[in-house]
């Protein structure tokens, strides 16, 4: 309905994040798309055909694709065995909230360090092959990056399955069995069908996140190079060329865009249950076994292999003197510069967070509780949807190009922007989600007690939408501890964060550190998780 | 009092209200009686503010108020979801705009307020603890304390049951009559306009069917519509509960 409601404030907030993604989205992707076509000073296709024709890029493109693929396949099955096993099997709730856990904890570890537990887990001197007295695979190569993209794609994977398994309405399966429908039939129409468009979402998400990701062919890719390895040593290889590199950057995009668009038209299949009514779960304790099994050995694999970043750094040498020690963790964080890279970390995290909570809270107000033209609401939308779209590594690429030379290049600030930018769409849909479930006419109730919009926005709006904006600020903070792939390209000497001195230490060959950070890392996670989680349920348990 | 003149409203080229013109005196209640679509929330957005009409004029105490911004007309509304803050408790709720007009309301009018509508008990509790009833007395509370010239209240029973809405009703007239407050309802319910209100207002096709006292509507109906749509409807309901105890009087003078 058409609203007389005056919001001023709300074009200001409008026009301000118009202004951020325009100045820190459009031009920096238009200069990488522009050149991506200059060649040999002048405009042409010389790049492309460059790229298509040599230094192998057309098998590392295969590669991508079939790696990502076969990734997102298994991952996607194993989600679904432990979305299945918790919600449709008789375990003991606390193993069920333990698989709910565990499943999305290499969230909290940036993906390069998965690369290198693997290699000090199933490696020639390996924990897991110590342990089992032979290699299993070869862990440089399909393998490797195999296991590398299942366990970090798995958290996402989960987390959208078991989203929809949640709402799936189990009534139907006491129907399916009341019109005689044998257990196969049931567990097809009322199970699997209702989730195909789920299952179909998370492959087509998993298979962007491993076609994208640089951290993982970065530690275990050995000589089976993938898009992102070609495209990072066209940027900071050692014979940089940032005119091809620009087109691999566009190559990249493509499946990007792809995969979005698809993601769009799954929409369409999701089913959507009226009422969400659930059932008694029936007895059955071979089915609770071989459930709680399975789920079991899959989380034990992804647990085994970062037991390995909890072993390495406090043994002496290993493998050759395995006595515990804490040598390597003081003599990191008595490391000025170690200390220094941690604090900067933390800095970017914060901020992000904060500034990140605010852009995306302003963004969903815009959408949801104004009467601002379809227009600008559309724009806003197309944002998120685009930010969904690029890939860090391109993110990280254009603000290279475009920033270099500027009083930004090497600021934590620019580091700040990126993430806010590149992982803008999930918390702004988080928000907007939570903005328009609530009462549509807050706003003009309180107007007519004199409220200003500005007023209502800091009296109501807020105060209800506050465990929401904790989940974002908690997003914001996890995700810029562990992204590696776009700040790789902008962080400077100085502005070096974790993740990128992983990426530095591994050429000095320095796993102890690397392995300490990430445990720094992990356990910063896990506490700003609980903080924020434990004030989140504090203010919806107040609200209540 | 409140003057309708030619009162018109569209949307995207199709109109939703046309000439609508009438009078509503002080301290009357009067009720906006229609099938859904009709138009009646639309009237009751206008007469509100929250909607601008294309033209025509609505005049409040002699003043043409159609161009006048929501916030200025001194008009309030009770929403049929009550638009209750959940982060504030129901004291809060009801005190929300003497924060902003400390003046509108002594402490002793919001002390009168909610003992008249029987909300001593519940002060200090969360909104979602309410049932239906005293939710919709809070949200009534809280407009009161603004002492709005004219009350609109949107669907104000279609959310509760039986002998709820019965005690609702008494406590919208009590409100009427004492404060002598002109109030506009918008309700589908024949029966719920019928008693509540000392004027009906029937829309259909988004124009005036009838408007009328409801002893004139009952027994002098306009139109068709009126007819099939309002006295039909209350007809089978009478007939219902007549049967109803008829029965029950027939089986008592069998077990006698």
């Amino acid at each position: 309905m058409e609203n007389r409601i005056k919001e001023k404030e709300i074009k200001i907030i409008f026009l301000f994040v118009a202004a951020l993604f325009a100045v820190f989205l459009l031009i920096p992707i238009a200069r990488l798309f522009i050149k991506s076509f200059e060649f040999e000073g002048s405009i042409g296709l010389g790049n492309y055909i460059e790229v298509l024709t040599g230094r192998g890029f057309i098998t590392a493109f295969g590669h991508s694709i079939a790696i990502s693929s076969a990734s997102a396949v298994v991952t996607t099955v194993l989600a679904f065995i432990l979305t299945y096993t918790i919600h449709y099997s008789g375990i003991p709730k606390t193993y069920k909230l333990l698989i709910r856990r565990l499943a999305v904890l290499p969230m909290l570890l940036p993906t390069i360090t998965y690369g290198f537990a693997i290699i000090y887990s199933f490696g020639k001197q390996g924990l897991i092959t110590q342990i089992l007295g032979r290699q299993l695979f070869d862990i440089y190569g399909f393998n490797g990056l195999l296991l590398g993209y299942v366990i970090y794609t798995l958290p996402v994977s989960f987390l959208l399955v078991s989203n929809t398994m949640e709402y799936v309405d189990k009534k139907f399966t006491v129907v399916s069995r009341i019109m005689g429908d044998n257990h196969i039939q049931t567990f097809i129409g009322t199970v699997l069908r209702p989730l195909l468009g789920t299952l179909a979402a998370s492959f087509v998400q998993c298979f962007f996140l491993c076609f994208t990701d640089y951290g993982i062919p970065a530690s275990v890719g050995g000589e089976y190079d993938v898009v992102a390895t070609v495209l990072y040593n066209e940027m900071l290889g050692s014979i940089p060329n940032f005119n091809t590199g620009s087109t691999v950057a566009m190559f990249m995009l493509v499946p990007s865009v792809v995969t979005i668009a698809l993601l769009h038209y799954l929409e369409k299949y999701n089913i959507r249950y009226n009422k969400i009514s659930s059932i008694e779960i029936r007895k059955n304790t071979a089915r609770d076994i071989i459930l709680g099994a399975a789920s079991g050995i899959i989380l034990i694999a992804v647990i085994s292999v970062f037991a390995v970043i909890f072993v390495v750094p406090l043994v002496y040498e290993w493998p050759y003197r395995i006595e515990f020690t804490l040598e390597h963790v003081k003599s990191v964080l008595t490391d000025r510069s170690l200390i220094g890279v941690y604090k900067n970390s933390i800095i970017v995290a914060v901020l992000t967070a904060f500034f990140g909570s605010l852009t995306t809270y302003g963004a969903a107000l815009t959408t949801a509780r104004s009467g601002i033209s379809i227009k600008a609401k559309r724009l806003v939308e197309n944002i998120s949807l685009v930010t969904n779209t690029i890939p860090g590594m391109v993110i990280g690429i254009a603000y290279m190009l475009i920033f270099s030379g500027t009083p930004l290049q090497n600021t934590l600030a620019i580091i700040i922007i990126c993430n806010i930018v590149h992982y803008f769409s999930t918390p702004y849909l988080m928000i907007k989600n939570s903005l328009s479930k609530m009462n549509a006419s807050w706003e003009t109730t309180a107007m007519l007690m004199g409220d200003t919009w500005l007023k209502t926005i800091v009296r109501v709006v807020t105060p209800n939408a506050m465990s929401t904006i904790l989940e974002v600020f908690s997003y914001y903070f996890v995700n810029s501890m562990v992204t590696v792939s776009a700040v790789i390209f902008i962080a400077g000497a100085r502005t070096m964060v974790i993740t990128t001195k992983i990426k530095e230490l591994q050429y000095y060959t320095k796993f102890n550190e690397i392995f300490v950070l990430s445990l720094l890392i992990l356990l910063t996670n896990i506490i700003a998780k609980a903080v924020f989680g434990y004030l989140a349920v504090r203010k919806n348990k107040s609200k209540n | 009092m409140l003057e309708i003149k030619n009162l018109k409203k569209s949307y995207d080229g199709v109109t939703i209200l046309h000439d609508i013109n009438l009078k509503i005196e002080d301290g009357e209640i009067v009720s906006i009686l229609g099938p859904s679509g009709c138009g009646k929330t639309t009237l009751l957005n206008l007469i509100l503010g929250l909607t601008e009409a294309d033209s025509g004029e609505i005049i409040f105490n002699g003043k043409d108020v159609a161009k006048c911004p929501m916030e200025e007309r001194g008009f309030n509304i009770v929403f049929q979801d009550y638009a209750l803050f959940p982060n504030l408790n129901v004291y809060k709720n009801i005190t929300y705009g003497l924060k902003n007009k400390p003046n509108i309301s002594t402490k002793q009018e919001v002390e009168d307020m909610i003992d008249l509508l029987g909300l001593r008990e519940h002060l200090n509790k969360k909104i979602e603890q309410l049932s239906g009833g005293q939710k919709q007395r809070v949200a009534l509370a809280r407009t009161m304390v603004m002492k709005p010239k004219i009350l609109l209240l949107d669907e104000p029973l279609s959310a509760l049951d039986g002998v709820i809405k019965e005690s609702i009703k008494e406590k919208i007239k009590q409100i009427a009559r004492e404060f002598k407050l002109t109030t506009i309802i918008v309700t589908h319910d024949p029966e719920e306009a019928l008693t509540l209100s000392d004027k009906v207002l029937i829309v259909n096709n988004g124009t005036i069917s009838q408007f009328g006292k409801p002893q004139d509507i009952i027994q002098t109906p306009d139109n068709d519509f009126v007819k099939e749509f309002i006295l039909n409807q209350l007809l089978i309901k009478k007939n219902n509960i007549f049967s109803l105890f008829a029965q029950g009087m027939s089986q008592r003078a069998e077990a006698v």
